[in-house]
């Protein structure tokens, strides 16, 4: 139909494709991350090296209590899990479960449809990507998150959070977030860049290893895997493939499930990238 | 670079520029970054220093002083800032990763309340005077520090040696000086290696090895390949749920005060049941069978089912290794059961002595902090220098510290930050922060290694007027005339010559290696365990069931007490209770309902030696005798952002008697609570134990994760 809509028509065709199909990007890079929660002890090193790598602002007990802190890593603790349960005994029978809990990159993101500016899209490296000085802060995006990793700034924290000489520490790799507009983790987006720069200028394949999140890093059990998904030979490929646990699918049917990698909320059809490897129990 | 002649100090700090330049040029500039003095002028970075290339980080090598285990960083330095810091990956205890309070030394260090100049009696002087009066009135004087080791140790010995002897008194509430004190008496070693990666069990009894036990990040470390197939299993028993204890497969709750009458009722089971054998030790064979499990369960609530289960998994599971910490009994306890299961030269190795024993950690205890106030108290003390430590926030109101410290003629303090004790000190001395001096540290339980950390400055002074410690040492020294030190001009040429000394070479290529590894490696005295002798083995009696007892958890987080004016470290959510900014008092639910309180309910909790007041949390992981209020906050003199919550280390019981046995901080302290009707919401990460049948953490059991090798 050689009409005005011709062309609109052609491409929601290329762009409704669902995850189940393959998404609708041409990916250049597909980050992902998965978590041991068999080896997190629940520390915490993880979410203080991200406020210190991004420029997090801590905004007090009022405003945490508010549900205001801007924590793009939280450390959740439970006491019971589904699997086991809470056990019936007056007393704890067992550790807790820790679950570190951040923004994962789901290539069927919630979010990003509904930003009325779009100013959360998914870039070519797979990322879920926010761009601040887009952002109008209909907070419509953090509403439809049903992880709940999205962090608004509802005040100018910067002058408390930084009072001078704090202000010298803060990260020039990364944009210090004013009021009204919306972030969340990038999985280090400016490592991501930096690794990717090295690789150009030394005139090389980006290869494992190169880009290592803050909180990767520095986790003291090595809980953290993060790489390239198209890159076959990187250690979190070998691992979905390993976990039997493949993107695009709502419910995975694994040859052997009692491999432990699973995703949250996989049932919503968000199709999320960080792969967490499930607690293990004595029983 | 600029036409005029700009001295060093003045072109880093021109430098700064850089960073404001570039958070203009990606136009979101925040508006609270003022353009600093000169910004209108560009200067070319046409010869720029190595470390200087414009929006490139550079990283260096130094050593984290957040807490006594010293691991080693590198610090991201950029445009002459130090911004990041990250494990080292050389070292052999920490190799790359650093934990939450690692992270925050940037925040401390950028800190605005830092101390920036040096006092007398609380107005500003100049380094010469202070220096001056402090040379002229320290004599004989006294040396009250956390853990100390490396060079700076060598010079306060050195120091001590050259005015008299003083005491030095090593200060540290959470340490591991019971599992020491045993390790000595049984091993011959006070701190034998440990290796919690071959170990196929882990038992702890109060030793927090993944909290603040030893040397935490090697321990995670070593944590996350014991989690490797053939996967370790970890047991805690405690009174209150830690950071280990909430990694553990088996969890037991035990009453506060009976730790080692479990630990023998292990022992009677593993004998009785298992026929391990106590040959050779027929005092600690004695202990252990009269330790029947009716009396364990009478003494601590242990039942017999969960006795069995621990010492079954202990049999089934060798080599394994117990760690113990909840008092002196206990730690000598699990001692003997280490001797007994073989695992003493399997996950227990000999330490590895430095041949230079003089820069070997000094390791502090809490009986330190006792002694240093009855002695001061007593009138023994002259002159005190302290550093590193707050005797005033860590002493229990019992020892009377500010008697005991206005009883001391004349207090110096090294500090950082005002605090507590810095108040009642007639001279100040404001060092400059570890990432602006220059150090050698030797790590507490380093692992077979010898390796010595240096701390070498990542920037120049944030606040110029600061010195570094390790200068402030030297002058010192120098003003009370230690011999061979006026040869040195700054405690860099004093350090270059003592690790040039150390490594047998002076060679300039040498030491920039050392600088960039960031440790020398000194050579070592092997040593060997003393063969197991007969000890008596004994238990001290807990409260009667049904009488609360407090327990001061410490956390990795705020510590001490020292990382509360960290905003970062306030807003870490502690790991069990998920609250920040506050403190709480964890009870068991039964307890609370007998009580008549909720979460959220404020109790004043009350001793002989008074009380505190603060909110209620709930939870199962705690035995329904105790009362947890973790220590760490209720500071009174730490700055703005140390002002909430209490402190309960002001209520522990100081008697003599306590010490001797159990060190302050894991006493049976009976205690009294009562709701006093206030209520106001706690505030924490989320309001939420439970998963509510959602599978976020889903679970797998031990044989399937073994059967497939862990999805390796």
């Amino acid at each position: 139909m050689p009409s005005l809509l011709g062309n609109v028509f052609q491409s929601w065709a290329k762009y409704s494709k669902g995850n189940e199909q393959g998404g609708f990007h041409d990916y250049e890079h597909m980050y992902s991350m998965s978590i041991d929660l068999d080896k997190c002890t629940g520390c915490n090193a993880c979410s203080t090296a991200c406020y210190a790598e991004n420029n997090l602002a801590w905004v007090g007990e009022e405003k945490f209590g508010a549900r205001q802190a801007m924590n793009w890593m939280r450390v959740e603790r439970y006491f019971d899990e589904p699997d086991v349960g809470e056990g019936s005994s007056d007393s704890l029978e067992r550790g807790a479960s820790f679950l570190p809990m951040m923004c994962q990159h789901c290539n069927g993101a919630p979010c990003e449809p509904v930003c009325p500016v779009a100013a959360t899209y998914h870039t070519v490296d797979g990322l879920n990507a926010q761009i601040y000085n887009r952002c109008i802060g209909s907070r419509y995006c953090a509403n439809n998150c049903p992880i709940r990793v999205r962090n608004f700034n509802f005040y100018d924290n910067a002058p408390t959070a930084w009072p001078a000489p704090m202000d010298q520490g803060l990260n020039p790799d990364v944009t210090v977030r004013s009021l009204g507009v919306m972030e969340k983790c990038t999985f280090c987006v400016q490592r991501i860049r930096a690794g990717n720069d090295l690789a150009k200028r030394e005139g090389r394949k980006l290869q494992d290893g190169d880009i290592v999140t803050a909180c990767q890093q520095t986790c003291p059990t090595s809980a953290i895997v993060f790489g390239d998904l198209l890159d076959e030979a990187s250690e979190i490929s070998k691992a979905w493939k390993r976990q039997q646990v493949e993107l695009g699918k709502y419910k995975q049917d694994k040859e052997n499930p009692e491999m432990r990698g699973y995703r949250v909320y996989e049932e919503l059809n968000i199709d999320t990238k960080v792969l967490y490897l499930e607690r293990v129990r004595e029983v | 670079m600029s036409k005029t002649k700009i001295d060093r100090r003045n072109f880093l700090k021109v430098l700064g520029l850089g960073t404001a330049g570039a958070a203009m040029a990606g136009c979101d500039m925040p508006s609270y970054v003022t353009s600093e003095e000169g910004a209108e002028k560009i200067y070319s970075y046409l010869a720029p220093e190595e470390y200087m290339i414009p929006g490139i980080g550079v990283w260096y090598a130094s050593t984290c002083q957040q807490c006594p285990a010293s691991c080693g960083v590198h610090g991201r330095v950029r445009e002459g800032r130090v911004l990041k810091l990250e494990g080292n990956p050389d070292t052999t205890v920490n190799a790359g990763k650093i934990c939450q309070m690692g992270q925050a030394s940037i925040q401390a260090h950028f800190h605005p309340e830092r101390l920036q100049n040096p006092t007398i009696n609380g107005k500003d002087a100049t380094w010469d005077e202070a220096l001056a009066l402090v040379k002229e009135k320290t004599g004989n004087a006294a040396w009250v520090t956390g853990t100390v080791s490396g060079h700076q140790r060598v010079l306060m010995d050195a120091h001590r040696q050259a005015s008299g002897n003083g005491r030095h008194y090593a200060i540290e509430a959470v340490n591991a000086r019971a599992w020491e004190d045993a390790s000595a008496t049984l091993l011959g070693d006070s701190n034998p290696n440990l290796h919690i990666d071959k170990a196929r069990a882990v038992l702890t009894i109060g030793a927090d090895f993944l909290g603040t036990w030893g040397n935490p990040v090697k321990s995670m470390r070593d944590y996350g390949n014991f989690r490797n197939a053939p996967r370790g299993v970890l047991m805690a028993i405690e009174p209150a749920m830690s950071m280990t204890g909430a990694n553990a497969d088996t969890w037991v709750a035990a009453r506060p005060g009976s730790e080692a009458a479990v630990v023998l009722g292990i022992g009677h089971v593993l004998i009785t049941k298992h026929g391990v054998s106590a040959a050779g030790m027929p005092s600690a064979a004695a202990a252990f069978a009269a330790m029947t499990p009716a009396r364990v369960l009478e003494l601590s609530g242990v039942s017999t089912a969960q006795l069995t289960k621990i010492a079954d998994t202990l049999m089934s599971n060798s080599p394994s290794l117990i760690l113990a910490n909840a008092s002196h009994a206990a730690a000598k306890a699990a001692q003997v059961l280490n001797l007994m299961l073989g695992n003493v030269g399997q996950t227990l190795t000999p330490s590895t002595a430095l041949a230079a024993n003089g820069l070997a950690p000094l390791t502090g205890s809490s009986k330190d902090l006792v002694e240093f106030a009855m002695d001061a108290n007593a009138g023994k003390i002259g002159a005190a220098f302290i550093t590193g430590t707050n005797p005033s926030f860590l002493a229990p109101k019992g020892l009377d510290m500010a008697a005991a410290l206005s009883k001391i003629g004349f207090k110096v303090a090294i500090a950082d930050f005002a605090d507590e004790t810095t108040k009642s000190c007639d001279v100040v001395l404001p060092m400059s922060s570890p990432l602006e001096a220059w150090g050698t540290h030797v790590p507490v339980n380093g692992g077979a290694s010898g390796d010595i950390h240096i701390q070498q400055p990542l920037m120049e002074n944030v606040y110029a007027n600061t010195r570094g410690f390790g200068d402030i040492l030297l002058s010192v020294g120098q003003g009370a005339g230690v011999e061979g030190l006026g040869a040195f001009e700054d405690y860099y040429g004093y350090l270059r010559t003592a690790v040039s000394a150390l490594i047998g070479s002076d060679m300039e290529g040498d030491w920039n290696k050392a600088l960039q590894a960031g440790k020398v490696t000194a050579a070592t005295i092997p040593m060997a365990f003393k063969a197991g002798e007969d000890v008596a083995l004994g238990f001290s009696e807990p409260a009667a069931a049904g009488t609360l007892s407090l327990v001061t958890s410490a956390r990795q987080g705020l510590y001490d007490g020292r990382h509360a004016n960290l905003p970062w470290m306030q807003e870490a959510p502690d790991q069990i209770s998920k609250a920040v900014w506050d403190s709480w008092a964890e009870m068991h639910p039964a307890t609370a309902a007998k009580l008549g309180v909720k979460d959220g309910d404020y109790v004043s909790i009350n001793t002989a030696n008074g009380a505190i007041s603060t909110r209620v949390f709930t939870y199962k992981g705690m035995h329904p005798d105790a009362v947890n209020v973790p220590m760490g906050r209720g500071h009174t003199d730490y700055g703005t952002y140390a002002t909430n919550g209490v402190n309960p280390l002001t209520i522990m019981d100081a008697s003599p008697g306590d010490r001797q046995t159990t060190e302050l901080l894991s006493s049976n302290l009976a205690v009294q609570v009562s709701p006093t009707g206030e209520n106001r919401h706690l505030v924490r990460l989320m309001d939420v134990d439970s998963q509510h049948g959602r599978k976020l953490v889903a679970t797998i059991t031990a044989d399937q994760f073994d059967r497939n090798q862990g999805g390796a």
